[in-house]
């Protein structure tokens, strides 16, 4: 009888001798990263998790933040709800993660949402669309930091449209075929009319088109002499593209993701005007060298792509900064829940949460389009503040 | 007019993916699912032969085409032949994931960041006018030209040509065929290969007029219709089908709505299974056996 609680009590200290010790909560801040990586939305949470990634191995490297690394479980939920909700269950069961970066499509918003107010986890929306709930009054668990928010931006597209052609623009619409589009555009056209502007044409394109001749036809023919469009930037850039190819020599405003800046550069049209809250890498700040000498060799993805998470980076740091050691996924929160971002000119002004504001309380917009004459992109409207109320 | 283009040029585009179903299916009754990914798959072969032969834009166009011809034969003798004598479905799963493979692969290798070929060959893709205020791209006029060429080039192989007739041969009788000394895999080997062969020249093209992105592979999936509409096992119908998905798609854009038009293409396809389920020019006793 006795033989059998020996050989337990044997074994279990065996185990306990053998067996590593626990990682402390003291060791490293831990933050879990769910990101489309591989899936539709891939072009921005690839690049996204790389710079996370690419800016706190620097950080590490330099000792880390109050002395203490910054630990990165990266993961890609290809932008599927259930995947990023099993992603979400496990950082939250993992008590020492105490902030979930999300980096993917509004499939994955909810679940993450359900899980993380379960479990009292902050969540940062980034290289993704802002959630509404992230906007005033802000959910106190969720923050963004991702430089588009749909309405917001056509707001500013159409009064740009306005100025820019003294009140005679004639717009044709262009959204794609998913909700955050077309109520951005929706909501352009609002604008638009309540600035007594025309809107000949708002089409709706379904991403995956073989040729988008048909709907350029349509937009063309519609005798718009402006187009704004916000989107995913290969629907944008295509049916641009598409009209130009039937002879439309009218500006378009396209709302400029991170891939614009090479795409810009690509077409070189001075009628293609890009508008944007972040700066483009063209721009030589300092903060732009930075980056690019920081990720060269150490991602698939060009460097000007970096951005986004970059910035997602710097708001960590200046969160994880403010918080006392040990940390916890309250204090983090807590830290998050009034702070000003630095961006050092990444974005036209710091971005500054409140309590009830996690978007920004102020945005700013450029526009940028094509010098010929000195072969890269120029600013053709400076920033411009919107207050986000 | 500028509509009428237009219906040309989606019909050529349709017609030369649709081609690629046909090929398989008439020969080994194989519906290949993988078809949009091996579209893409030659698009991406021929971005990377570009970056490689930077200044020999046509040596990475003709490599790229032929390698194209080659992952066809490869994935014959590596994956489909070991499904032969098994059951028809099981083969259409094996193309089902052999689709998911390709499809991680490629996002991997090349990122599922939007590529431009054209740019890397150094070619341009100005406005070719037609006429009358209508005008389609160099590359759109490309597509059409190469559409009838293969079309009429795969006519002519079937009817005149030794390998063509075995082809036939193996598609309506494949025992009968082998106890005539046909080489059934030789055979079916050729058909993948011509199938990804079209399906890549049809990427790459496409890659070439509007970019490489991850969609592709919707798009693969959107000529599928045309193909069955058509009739499976026949050439002259994959022409109509894509035609007539073609028509649908562009006066659902002119006159109802362009949302809709993503779905009328599979619209047209059950109209099509309701009324003549083995398609306009399809044999009613295959699809049967199906």
């Amino acid at each position: 009888m006795n033989a059998p609680i020996h050989r337990l009590l044997a074994g279990a200290a065996l185990l306990a001798l053998g067996a590593p010790a626990p990682v402390a909560a003291a060791d490293a801040f831990m933050i879990g990263i769910t990101a489309d990586i591989t899936g539709p939305n891939g072009i921005d949470g690839g690049p996204t998790a790389d710079a996370l990634r690419i800016y706190f191995d620097r950080v590490n490297a330099q000792g880390g933040i109050n002395g203490k690394p910054v630990k990165l479980d990266v993961r890609d939920n290809q932008s599927q709800g259930a995947r990023a909700g099993a992603d979400a269950k496990s950082y939250t069961s993992d008590d020492d993660i105490v902030l979930i970066v999300n980096a993917s499509l509004s499939p994955t918003y909810e679940p993450i949402m359900t899980e993380s107010r379960r479990a009292g986890m902050p969540v940062l929306f980034a290289g993704g669309v802002c959630p509404k709930e992230v906007f005033p009054p802000a959910d106190p668990l969720m923050f963004c930091t991702s430089a588009f928010a749909a309405e917001k931006d056509t707001e500013f597209a159409v009064t740009y449209a306005h100025e820019a052609s003294g009140g005679k623009a004639v717009l044709g619409m262009v959204s794609t075929a998913i909700p955050i589009s077309r109520a951005g555009l929706e909501h352009g056209i609002q604008v638009a009319e309540k600035k007594g502007l025309k809107v000949v044409a708002h089409e709706t394109i379904p991403p995956p088109t073989p040729n988008y001749a048909p709907f350029a036809t349509k937009l063309k023919d519609s005798m718009m002499d402006w187009g704004v469009t916000w989107g995913p930037w290969s629907v944008q850039v295509r049916i641009f593209e598409a009209m130009r190819q039937l002879g439309w020599n009218g500006r378009f405003l396209l709302y400029g993701h991170s891939v614009s800046e090479d795409e810009v550069a690509r077409l070189k049209d001075p009628g293609l005007l890009l508008f944007r809250t972040s700066s483009m890498f063209a721009d030589g700040l300092p903060v732009h060298k930075d980056v690019m000498a920081a990720a060269e060799g150490k991602t698939k993805y060009p460097t000007t792509y970096m951005s986004e998470g970059w910035v997602a980076a710097q708001a960590i740091e200046a969160a994880l900064k403010k918080v006392a050691w040990p940390p916890s996924r309250a204090k983090v929160t807590e830290a998050m829940n009034d702070i000003i971002i630095d961006t050092k000119g990444l974005r036209g002004q710091p971005i500054v949460w409140t309590k009830t504001n996690h978007f920004r309380t102020e945005s700013s917009y450029r526009v940028y389009a094509w010098n010929a004459a000195e072969n890269k992109p120029k600013v053709v409207k400076d920033w411009a503040k919107v207050e986000i109320k | 007019m500028q509509v009428l283009a237009n219906l040309v040029v989606l019909t050529a585009i349709y017609a030369l993916i649709s081609c690629g179903y046909v090929l398989i299916y008439r020969v080994s009754r194989v519906l290949n699912l993988a078809h949009g990914e091996l579209m893409m798959l030659g698009a991406y072969l021929l971005f990377t032969l570009a970056s490689l032969f930077k200044g020999g834009p046509e040596l990475a166009f003709a490599g790229a085409v032929g390698l194209s011809l080659l992952v066809g034969f490869v994935l014959y003798v590596v994956l489909m032949r070991k499904m032969t004598g098994e059951l028809v479905i099981a083969a259409v799963l094996v193309t089902i994931a052999l689709g998911i493979l390709l499809r991680g692969l490629m996002v991997l290798i090349w990122t599922a960041r939007d590529l431009h070929p054209i740019s890397v060959l150094g070619w341009k893709n100005p406005p070719v006018p037609l006429g009358g205020g209508t005008s389609i791209s160099s590359v759109a006029l490309a597509t059409i030209l190469v559409a009838v060429v293969l079309y009429l080039a795969l006519m002519l192989f079937f009817r005149y040509t030794r390998w063509g007739l075995q082809m036939r041969a193996v598609g309506e009788r494949p025992l009968l065929a082998a106890q005539r000394g046909i080489k059934l895999h030789a055979v079916y080997a050729l058909a993948w290969a011509l199938s990804t062969f079209s399906g890549g020249l049809a990427g790459m093209l496409l890659a070439l007029d509007s970019g490489l992105g991850s969609t592709m592979v919707i798009v693969g999936l959107k000529a599928f219709p045309a193909a069955l509409v058509g009739g499976l096992d026949s050439l002259l119908g994959a022409v109509v089908g894509s035609f007539i998905v073609a028509a649908a798609e562009i006066l659902a854009i002119h006159f109802i709505d362009p949302l809709i038009s993503d779905v009328v293409p599979f619209v047209v396809l059950i109209a099509m299974l309701l009324v003549r389920p083995w398609g306009l020019f399809g044999t009613k006793e295959e699809i049967e056996r199906v």
